[in-house]
């Protein structure tokens, strides 16, 4: 066991946590305004191909980051459209949502990004960088969270401290308080329903965008059909195993990540003589938060105003 | 009154021809041969050979065989108002322990069919089960539980076909072939080759519509779904509804499996296609949940996929076209037939 619970798997545990944290907050923030949002997938799948074509397209990595951004924003809008002016179904809508991002984003990469491979052209980007924090980031403990980190990840390691403050201490967090309890009191109470809900599910979309971006310009370089690869739904079992708390939700996050960084290193490589099913640590995340939703390791409480 | 009917769902035929034109365009083939093409995967005629040994007709009767008993159970669990997002994971359990009882030796032939098949649906509805009760018992939104239970399956199941049940001549990710007992064969041979799974999803179709709205059981269950509170008020025993609900929806998942192993491939092998389960919730959608609207409704969805999968071999223009029009699909029809009633300021 010695050689694997090393700094460097720590640092990969943390990079594969990070998309999974941005859209696990996400998520958070829709929820927390009574839209379910199972659409995370998708917007990060869209994400990722929006940022490799923006990218490839400019040359521009923040370009690419823009479009990523605006791709989540576009598919939020669909999806808080849908459910606030049409009245549809949360679920269904997120549904179409992850549908029509696999649809679109296979169907536009074989019509964009294929075609240049062929040419002999390289559909690779350029990725962000580590950041350099001056020294800091050889001191203990900062040397396994930020060394060799993107800004994405530090930005991703930031944000739940972030949504904490602004979610308990402002008027805004108040409010998105109150409409996911009990949006009609809300309303009567003058608070806008509405526009809290845009904002929230907007935001989401964002975030998930970014998710989606971070995939392509900081993790691979490189965009691949559904590279979101189920990464929405696990961001979502974080969001419940960390019980809708900014700091649960993060932290949920990291733990899958580590899960999921243990079972690539574990791949094909004996512990104490015995080959570990890298399938069951696969498994865990989702096995984990099945044992959350019974009820084993404390009360599961959603947004009580949810799906409305 | 027919007309103000029908307009919808005219309008939303018009609108996948929009999309579909579009799409076709934007991938830089013609329009005219393009739709020939595709009505020529939709629908069969003229024969062809672009599927190697299945022809177009074919995939469409293969595709529509699962389509209807996903879609079914994806509308069995709607109606009692769950959402069974988990098809794809019990599908793929069941088809797993389809296999697993099919390629088994010591069962009587007469029965070793029969077997493989109730194997498959009772795995498929034991799967269900942690959902549903998990929804009944402490509240925790099917849909989620049933998203984690496909991830469960769909590793557990990987294990399983890589490691404990693989067939050990070969080394192929596959279980062993099942017994030619086990197998389900051809409707007809020449002009019909479709397996007998075709008929049953039918007969199970028609079942289904007789015990939804002929039953007491079956009107419970509706109402259950329709307003729950109600329900009780009125003394149905809506829990229980919604329990029997999610298990037969996990029940038609699992038999699907068992259908496409015992019908079509006859082994379990790494990446089995998982996806109809996902497909049967566009199904459902699109067929209101009606069971026997299922069967128009997943033939419609078939000859899409094998339309744009025609497309796709004869002129390479992206096969996804089905996938983007489905989206629309799901997305009009639940924006026009299934909007929430609600009172808002």
């Amino acid at each position: 066991m010695g050689g694997i619970l090393d700094a460097e798997l720590f640092g990969t545990a943390i990079r594969q946590a990070t998309p999974l944290i941005l859209a696990a907050l996400g998520g958070l923030l829709s929820e927390r305004v009574g839209v379910v949002n199972i659409g995370l997938e998708g917007k990060i799948l869209m994400g990722a191909f929006a940022a490799a074509l923006g990218t490839l397209l400019s040359g521009s990595l923040w370009v690419g980051l823009a479009c990523a951004l605006l791709v989540g924003l576009t598919l939020a809008l669909l999806h808080a459209v849908a459910t606030q002016e049409w009245r549809t179904d949360h679920i269904v809508s997120g549904v179409a949502i992850n549908l029509l991002a696999l649809g679109l984003s296979t169907y536009l990469f074989r019509q964009l990004i294929v075609p240049r491979e062929e040419a002999g052209e390289s559909s690779v980007v350029p990725t962000f960088g580590a950041v350099l924090l001056g020294g800091l980031e050889n001191l203990p403990l900062l040397n396994v969270l930020v060394k060799d980190q993107s800004w994405l990840t530090l930005f991703a390691l930031g944000l739940p401290f972030v949504l904490l403050v602004l979610l308990t201490r402002t008027r805004w967090g108040l409010r998105v308080y109150a409409v996911g309890n009990d949006s009609q009191k809300a309303r009567m109470m003058g608070v806008p329903v509405k526009r809290l809900r845009y904002l929230g599910v907007l935001l989401s979309g964002a975030l998930a965008g970014m998710a989606g971006a971070f995939l392509v310009l900081a993790a691979t370089g490189q965009f691949r059909e559904n590279m979101s690869a189920g990464r929405g739904f696990i961001a979502l079992a974080a969001l419940i195993f960390g019980r809708w708390h900014p700091l649960g939700a993060a932290g949920a996050a990291l733990g899958f990540g580590f899960f999921e960084a243990l079972q690539m290193r574990l791949q094909g490589q004996p512990v104490f003589g015995v080959q570990l099913p890298t399938d069951l640590l696969l498994m865990l995340p989702y096995l984990l938060t099945v044992i959350a939703l019974m009820g084993l390791l404390g009360r599961m409480k959603p947004p009580s105003d949810l799906g409305n | 009154m027919f007309l103000a009917r029908i307009a919808p769902a005219l309008l939303g035929a018009l609108m996948v021809l929009a999309v579909l034109s579009a799409l076709v365009l934007a991938a830089g083939k013609p329009l005219g041969a393009s739709f020939q093409i595709i009505l020529q995967g939709a629908t069969g005629y003229p024969r062809g050979e672009a599927f190697g040994p299945l022809d177009a007709w074919d995939a469409v009767l293969h595709d529509m065989t699962l389509l209807v008993l996903t879609g079914l159970a994806v509308a069995v669990a709607l109606q009692a108002g769950l959402f069974n997002i988990g098809a794809a994971g019990q599908l793929l359990v069941g088809a797993l322990v389809a296999a697993w009882v099919g390629a088994q030796v010591g069962i009587p032939a007469p029965l070793h069919l029969p077997a493989a098949l109730a194997a498959g649906a009772l795995a498929g509805a034991l799967w269900a089960f942690p959902p549903a009760w998990l929804k009944t018992h402490r509240g925790a939104h099917e849909v989620i539980s049933t998203i984690m239970f496909n991830y469960i399956a769909l590793y557990l199941t990987h294990w399983l076909v890589t490691a404990r049940l693989k067939d050990p001549a070969g080394d192929a990710p596959q279980t062993a072939p099942i017994a030619e007992a086990a197998r389900l064969g051809m409707l007809h041979e020449a002009f019909l080759q479709a397996s007998w799974g075709l008929a049953i999803a039918v007969l199970v179709a028609l079942g289904l519509w007789l015990v939804l709205y002929r039953t007491v059981w079956g009107y419970e269950m509706r109402a259950t779904g329709a307003n729950r509170d109600a329900a009780d008020a009125a003394g149905a025993p809506t829990a229980r509804r919604m329990t029997e609900a999610m298990l037969l929806s996990g029940a038609l998942a699992g038999l699907a499996g068992a259908v496409e192993v015992c019908g079509v491939q006859h082994r379990f092998f790494e990446g089995f296609p998982a996806e109809y389960g996902f497909d049967g919730i566009a199904v459902a959608l699109l067929a209101g949940n009606h069971p026997a609207l299922m069967l128009l409704s997943a033939y419609l969805m078939s000859a899409l996929r094998s339309g744009a999968y025609h497309l796709h071999a004869e002129t390479g223009a992206p096969k996804e076209i089905a996938v983007v029009v489905q989206a629309v699909l799901i997305l009009y029809v639940a924006a026009v037939y299934l909007r929430k009633r609600r009172i808002e300021g």
